[in-house]
């Protein structure tokens, strides 16, 4: 225990992690949460400027009036509701465009690239080729009829275009049953951020961090030098390789419990968790999971911190089977941005077998209708992208140690 | 307790470092002595049980020293030539670190630690970093964490290495108190820090240990072969050139040079006392010219 603390500490006290940590908080929070919650996402657009920079600061109160305006429609999504936001959306716009500065004000706190998203692709017919502005701001509210048969229409024709038949179809069509239909509706915009790229790109950012703070885990020692003290000492390479391996995975989950704490503590002053039981297919029309908003976050935390744990793994196996800091880095990053890196290149079953990687796949898998087929039965590819890369990861281990003795003994 | 070397060899490749080395070597101070490239460090990575010998074993009572595992390393403390450490760590840490590593429990470690640090007189430099400590610094902490599970067998790889004549008066008496029934091995440069606490002398050239005995027992061996010759100042080029001079004093005009020579240097040439250092010169002369300051 002894040593797990004073490995711990070691590893606090190197420069370089205290730098990579606060780089990594700046990024995170400050720059990936509180500006884009305040002023690049969420800020009111100033119409002098086509750049979020350009936006006002004043997330806070526009993400506080757009949740109150979305309640004015009464909390369930039917045909009557979707006609009257977007018959309210071309209200303010018309009036916008006439000077109108609370009108203006008003279109910014509207779902308006929800609702656009989800008309153009369920209404295609509506589209007028020779219009440059968005649907939802010329699209008769009165023909927006019958949404969830297009939408269930809109699935069918997206399997069957993906070639996903038969009992692969069959499986989908039986999870996209599952979703509680009319969906519940409240401000989607705030979620759609939170779910499609902050809590998502976490991983991402992780792995980075991870691999820099990591790999000189074991690498390091042969810089240090230290290797004859380590072997001539009674606990010697094996309670080291057992400490060593403890600090790297206790390292990994500090820092997501760091970060995703944050990013919580944000989001709990920013958004709150107002719509919470939203189905996640009021972001992405098209999935079939039945999942609430709360349940894509649980799963999007769970699948960056499951991730986080198992490329520890990884990067401390490469840290043991390489003696030189810069390669120990070089190949821990390149195991997991490799990967993202050559995948488009790859047939679509190769790319599927990457995401299993550690903090390769992404958790947004959850708005897309992806399966593996094992042994014939077809599994949703998230349940597989949460699981098989804490195997890989956990496999490692053992072949951390194994590999660091060996080459402590050369 | 003996440690035995029973023809202990090492070869890399085509290149001989330790050959066919034997010894018994029962608790004591032991000095290993040589020139650069002798094997000095090679033999004692061997007797640490961190290399592998090509042939030949350690011992300790008749037990293979690589088979015993911890048992061994229990009873082991090394200092290594090139001391690794651990830059970020406090003195204080590093100690804590390693004493961790040889299994002593936190409450003793902390006690032996505080100990260590006023013993190699690092007591004020507790709490500072590592990366800030001078050589000489570092040097003593590399021997404050050989000692903190009170080895039965002690290894220093240059102990002395980059420590100043106070320091080493220190050390000297600090190896003196603690090797009483314990094997110390250590290896030198410095001829008169193994004069000052060896009880036996190993003299390793080559792969080999081509003398030992105790201190007496060697320089008797070089007794006839030292001398004291003055000359003067112009001539004592000739004598530089030629022969192995173990020391050059300036007398006015005149130069007096310590010749090692089996035969007599010169007609005014007196017979001299023999030191470990003129026997290291006798041996090694010729290949290690960097240990003698001829100008002194």
């Amino acid at each position: 225990m002894d040593l797990i603390r004073l490995e711990h500490k070691k590893l606090w006290r190197k420069t370089s992690v205290k730098i990579s940590v606060l780089l990594f908080f700046i990024y995170t929070v400050v720059i990936g949460n509180i500006l884009v919650y305040q002023w690049f996402t969420f800020g009111s657009s100033n119409h002098d400027s086509y750049s979020p920079f350009g936006n006002n600061f004043d997330g806070y109160s526009m993400i506080k009036e757009s949740q109150e305006y979305s309640r004015t429609f009464g909390g369930t999504l039917t045909d009557e509701t979707l006609q009257k936001m977007v018959s309210d959306y071309q209200t303010n716009h018309q009036a916008a465009k006439a000077g109108d500065e609370a009108a203006d004000r008003k279109e910014d706190q509207t779902d308006w690239q929800i609702i656009d998203h989800w008309i153009s692709g369920l209404y295609p017919e509506l589209k007028d080729a020779d219009r440059y502005q968005i649907m939802i701001s010329y699209v008769a509210p009165e023909k927006l009829t019958g949404f969830y048969d297009r939408r269930t229409q809109a699935i069918e024709d997206f399997l069957a275009a993906g070639g996903q038949t038969g009992a692969e179809r069959e499986y989908l069509m039986q999870l996209e049953e599952k979703v509680k239909k009319p969906f519940s509706y409240e401000y989607v915009e705030g979620w759609s951020t939170l779910l499609g790229s902050t809590v998502a790109e976490l991983g991402t950012v992780l792995a980075l961090f991870l691999a820099i703070i990591l790999s000189p885990m074991f690498s390091g020692e042969w810089r240090d030098n230290t290797s004859p003290l380590l072997l001539t000492t009674k606990n010697g390479w094996k309670e080291i390789a057992r400490a060593k391996i403890i600090v790297g995975l206790l390292f990994s989950v500090e820092l997501f419990v760091l970060f995703a704490g944050s990013m919580l503590f944000c989001q709990s002053i920013y958004l709150g968790w107002t719509g919470w039981n939203m189905p996640i297919q009021t972001i992405k029309l098209l999935s079939i999971a039945p999942m609430n908003m709360l349940q894509a976050e649980l799963y999007e935390y769970a699948f960056a911190f499951l991730g986080s744990i198992s490329f520890a793994g990884v990067v401390l196996l490469i840290s043991a089977a390489v003696k030189n800091n810069v390669f120990a880095l070089l190949f821990s990053l390149a195991a997991v941005y490799g990967p993202m890196m050559i995948v488009q290149y790859l047939p679509f079953s190769l790319q599927k077998a990457l995401d299993l990687l550690p903090l390769v796949g992404s958790s947004t898998d959850i708005f897309r209708t992806n399966t593996f087929c094992i042994f014939g039965k077809y599994i949703w590819s998230p349940y597989l992208l949460i699981t098989v890369p804490v195997l890989v990861g956990m496999l490692c281990l053992p072949f951390t140690v194994r590999k660091w003795a060996k080459k402590l003994k050369k | 307790m003996e440690l035995s070397l029973d023809r202990l060899t090492k070869q890399y490749g085509s290149k001989i470092a330790v050959d066919h080395v034997s010894a018994d070597l029962k608790p004591g101070v032991y000095g290993l002595l040589g020139a650069n490239g002798a094997g000095k460090t090679t033999l004692m990575r061997m007797l640490c049980a961190i290399l592998e010998s090509t042939s030949g074993e350690v011992l300790l009572d008749g037990t293979e020293v690589s088979s015993m595992g911890e048992d061994y390393r229990n009873l082991l403390g090394y200092l290594p030539q090139d001391f690794g450490y651990y830059p970020n760590y406090t003195a204080e840490e590093f100690l804590h670190y390693i004493a961790a590593l040889k299994g002593i429990p936190r409450g003793k470690a902390r006690k032996k630690t505080k100990e260590l640090l006023e013993i190699v007189g690092l007591d004020f430099a507790a709490k500072k970093k590592l990366k800030t400590f001078s050589g000489g610094m570092k040097q003593r902490a590399g021997i404050a964490q050989a000692l903190l599970n009170d080895p039965r067998i002690l290894i220093l790889d240059e102990p002395t290495a980059g420590l100043d004549p106070k320091e080493r008066v220190r050390f000297r008496n600090l190896i003196s108190d603690y090797a009483d029934n314990k094997i110390v091995i250590l290896s030198t440069h410095i001829v008169s820090d193994i004069e000052a606490i060896a009880d036996q002398v190993f003299l390793m050239k080559k792969g080999q240990f081509i003398l030992q005995g105790s201190v007496p027992e060697l320089t008797e061996k070089a007794g006839g072969k030292v001398w004291e010759l003055t000359v003067p100042q112009k001539e004592s080029r000739k004598y530089l050139e030629t022969m192995a001079v173990a020391n050059v004093r300036h007398e006015g005009r005149q130069v007096v040079l310590r010749i090692i020579s089996d035969r007599k240097p010169a007609e005014n040439a007196v017979p001299c006392m023999a030191t470990l250092e003129d026997l290291y010169l006798y041996y090694f002369g010729a290949e290690d010219t960097g240990l003698y300051d001829r100008h002194a």
